[in-house]
């Protein structure tokens, strides 16, 4: 019964297996190789580990090869009589020909085309030779055996060949759907490239190992000339400008300058080309293998299209801070002219005034000439914050930092302000071991006196300003505070912008240049600045600095 | 003594107008140029006691002229310069200026700059072996025997600290480089690191100064230099005796 069952299994497959030999039908047999190959539990295709990008080249067999394959082949062929010789026992000798079968199909599925056919030519010899009557001869008694043999010959070439085509198509597919993973990772590791530099980190770091090359992206100036912006040894910018400016690949692989050694493509954007691809490969195919050369141009068109986003997203800032900076200017340029204007209408009154003097006492005379060196170091203020505003933007903020003590920049700046300060009590409270400090004196004493002359100005006559400081962690704090009535706004943060005062048309004059100066100089340091209100009235505003570490000083000796 | 001769270098005619009627009415006799030639002429005939010289002039420039003169007198300068970059300062007072004046500057600086350097050098041809006992505010200094005493009190200084004072003391009046007085009072290898002179000037402001934040002698030219003000020569009356010379 059992056997019954295997035997009519058996001859349904041969049967089914009829119409391969005709040519139109061939269609139909890859999916029953693949029902026989799931049924005897064989693994059609070995998955590769996923996280490998390098794509399977496929190496010619060697002549070492060939002769590997057909001694695995004869061996897998006279295991299979050894174990068909022990079946014979218990099965019809219909039943035990499908042994072979499967042989064939499996060696031509692991090892090759000429290996199977090898493998068919040896089972359908040893079937004959042990297996059929009369026994250990080639000499076949019943001629119903021979139609046997030249079907299962059939069988097993057709099948041997199908399933390594099947094999090559399965290899075929899946370097495709590595390919387009490869070109998806590519593609995603750019779209997400703000910066050339990232741009230059995919082409090392992703696209390189994919090609099993070596990669370098060589970019164009303002003019339109290749520059050498890695430090890579292969490239040729000759090559690279001669595929930039006409848009075709060049080096070796190509037909031109193919003596280069180094395969060049030009990145062509939307827009205008963005640059060249540099790959050095040990491999001379590169350039000649079809679908290397698809993924090649695929990579390439996402990175110009990344390289040409970031072009405009460059052209854009740009544009941004031009308008920025027009902004600023004219804000500046209308704040300062008004506050330039103010202490200069004064001083020419007051000096024409002066220029008949006849009908004025002497007294009044006086007062007119104060009044006048009054405005004209109001002026002198001015005119010193708008020199280091324009000195800070024209240079950058370049600051000449060296190891201070912060008593002499306070020192100092009180001795610049003491003609504002008139008779108000100014009080310094600074602690005898405080560290030194990295600064631009003459820019960091430039927010002390402006903080000193603010408080001058804006606390009024009678007010206390005081001057602390204190180091604490990696900060130091310096305080300057009034106690006037403190600020008119309640946005704090607001005074530190520039062309911003407190009150809005105020007879004070100063621009509300100021403090933008303290912030800007302050940030330079690397330091933060701070206005709060005092309880219960005044202005306090905190300038914190980093503490670096002071420079060695060599100790005196104890007498 | 005779009214003092001073010779203003200055090509701006309002400036040397404003100077010289300041300097006249205290009691000065005046001299312009307005050129570094004519500076050079009036400097060798006129033997002034002071030069005021501008560092922007239209023929030369003032750090040549003061090269020039420092070659064969030493006769005190003063400079006028309108750019307040701190590196043109040092260089002047290198080249051999005493003391410098940025403009805008005001009519009693101005003054006192000058009558500073008058009394410099008066106290510099005039009494140097009086006595070795100089002071400044409630401070006396005695240079023989290196005692220091403060409204009475006495005062110890470390070597280094009473070197830096010597060294200030002889350059009293005008201002002092950093250079200089690292060079002074550490030696030569030492020149290019100011840190430690303000380590050590901040040491001795807090010994000898009333507010070291707000000093009245000990007085800080940011980024140039150090100014000794207000040191007069031995002990005066109003001061009881605290030390005893020889």
């Amino acid at each position: 019964m059992h056997d019954d069952a295997r035997a009519r299994t058996a001859a349904e497959l041969v049967d089914q297996s009829k119409p391969a030999e005709h040519w139109p039908c061939r269609h139909a047999v890859p999916g029953r190789i693949m029902w026989l190959v799931k049924e005897t539990g064989l693994m059609l295709l070995k998955a590769d580990d996923p996280t490998t990008m390098a794509l399977v080249r496929s190496k010619s067999k060697t002549g070492g090869g060939y002769v590997r394959a057909l001694t695995l082949a004869t061996i897998a062929s006279g295991c299979t009589t050894l174990v068909a010789s022990v079946l014979l026992r218990f099965f019809d000798l219909s039943n035990v020909v499908m042994l072979f079968l499967i042989t064939v199909v499996f060696v031509a599925l692991r090892l090759g085309r000429v290996a199977g056919v090898w493998a068919s030519v040896v089972c359908v010899g040893c079937f004959d030779f042990f297996f059929v009557p009369p026994r250990l001869s080639f000499a076949v008694s019943d001629t119903q055996y021979l139609f046997t043999f030249g079907l299962m010959l059939a069988v097993s070439l057709i099948t041997s060949q199908l399933a390594v085509r099947l094999q090559s198509e399965a290899k075929i597919a899946t370097a495709g759907a590595r390919r387009a993973t490869a070109l998806a990772r590519v593609a995603s590791d750019l779209s997400g490239a703000i910066k050339t530099e990232q741009i230059f980190a995919v082409c090392r770091d992703t696209l390189a190992p994919l090609f099993d090359a070596r990669a370098a992206l060589i970019l164009p100036d303002q003019s339109g000339r290749l520059q050498r912006l890695e430090d890579v040894e292969f490239i040729d910018l000759a090559v690279a400008q001669w595929a930039f400016d006409h848009g075709q690949p060049a080096g070796r692989g190509t037909q031109t300058l193919s003596g280069a050694p180094a395969f060049y493509l030009p990145l062509k954007g939307p827009m205008a080309p963005r640059g060249v691809l540099a790959l050095e490969s040990e491999a001379t195919e590169l350039a000649r293998d079809p679908d290397d050369r698809r993924l090649l141009d695929g990579c390439c068109s996402s990175i110009a299209l990344a390289l040409e986003r970031i072009h405009f997203v460059d052209v854009a800032q740009e544009t941004l801070v031009r308008i920025e900076g027009e902004r600023l200017r004219n804000a500046l340029l209308a704040a300062v002219s008004h506050d330039l204007k103010t202490p200069l209408t004064a001083i020419r009154g007051l000096a024409e005034t002066l220029e008949q003097p006849n009908d004025l006492p002497a007294t009044e005379q006086m007062d007119l000439a104060r009044s006048i060196r009054v405005q004209a170091e109001e002026l002198h203020r001015l005119v010193t914050n708008l020199l280091d505003v324009a000195r800070m933007q024209g240079e950058g903020v370049r600051l000449n930092k060296e190891w201070h003590a912060l008593s002499e920049v306070v020192g100092s700046a009180l001795a610049h302000t003491k003609g504002l300060q008139g008779t108000r009590e100014v009080r310094a409270d600074l602690p005898a071991a405080l560290p030194l400090v990295e600064l631009d004196a003459p820019l960091f004493e430039r927010v002390l006196v402006n903080l000193l002359d603010n408080a001058a100005k804006y606390a009024g006559p009678e007010s206390t300003i005081s001057i602390r400081a204190g180091a604490s962690g990696e900060h130091m704090s310096l305080f300057v505070e009034d106690d006037g009535p403190g600020l008119p706004v309640a946005d704090t943060e607001s005074l530190f912008q520039p062309f911003t005062r407190g009150q809005r048309e105020s007879s004070i004059v100063g621009v509300g240049l100021g403090l933008a100066l303290c912030r800007s100089i302050v940030a330079a340091h690397g330091g933060t600045i701070h206005a709060k209100q005092r309880i219960p009235h005044g202005v306090s505003f905190e300038i914190r600095v980093p503490l670096g570490t002071p420079p060695e000083l060599e100790i005196e000796r104890a007498e | 003594m005779t009214s003092p001769r001073i010779l203003i270098v200055e090509d701006e005619a309002d400036i040397r107008r404003f100077v010289r009627l300041a300097l006249e009415r205290e009691g000065m006799s005046i001299f312009e140029a307005a050129t570094a030639e004519q500076a050079r002429i009036d400097a060798a005939s006129r033997k002034p006691d002071l030069i005021i010289v501008d560092l922007g002039l239209p023929d030369d420039d003032g750090k040549t002229l003061i090269r020039e003169v420092r070659a064969w007198s030493s006769v005190p300068i003063v400079v006028l310069s309108a750019r307040d970059q701190e590196a043109e300062k040092v260089d002047s007072l290198d080249a051999g200026a005493d003391d410098y004046l940025v403009k805008p500057f005001g009519v009693p600086e101005l003054l006192a700059r000058v009558r500073a350097q008058l009394r410099r050098a008066t106290f510099l041809s005039g009494g140097g072996e009086a006595s070795s006992v100089v002071r400044f505010g409630m401070v006396t200094i005695d240079l023989a025997t290196h005692e220091i005493h403060r409204a009475g009190e006495a005062i110890h200084l470390t070597p280094i600290e009473f070197r830096l004072l010597t060294a200030l003391i002889r350059g009293h009046g005008k201002v002092i480089t950093h250079r200089q007085l690292l060079h002074d009072v550490w030696g030569p290898g030492y020149t290019d690191r100011p840190h430690y002179i303000r380590i050590y000037m901040a040491q001795l402001r807090q010994k000898l100064e009333d507010d070291p934040a707000q000093p009245k002698h000990l007085i800080t030219e940011l980024q140039v230099g150090y100014r000794l003000s207000g040191l007069e020569q031995g002990n005066l009356p109003s001061i009881k005796p605290q030390i005893t010379t020889e």
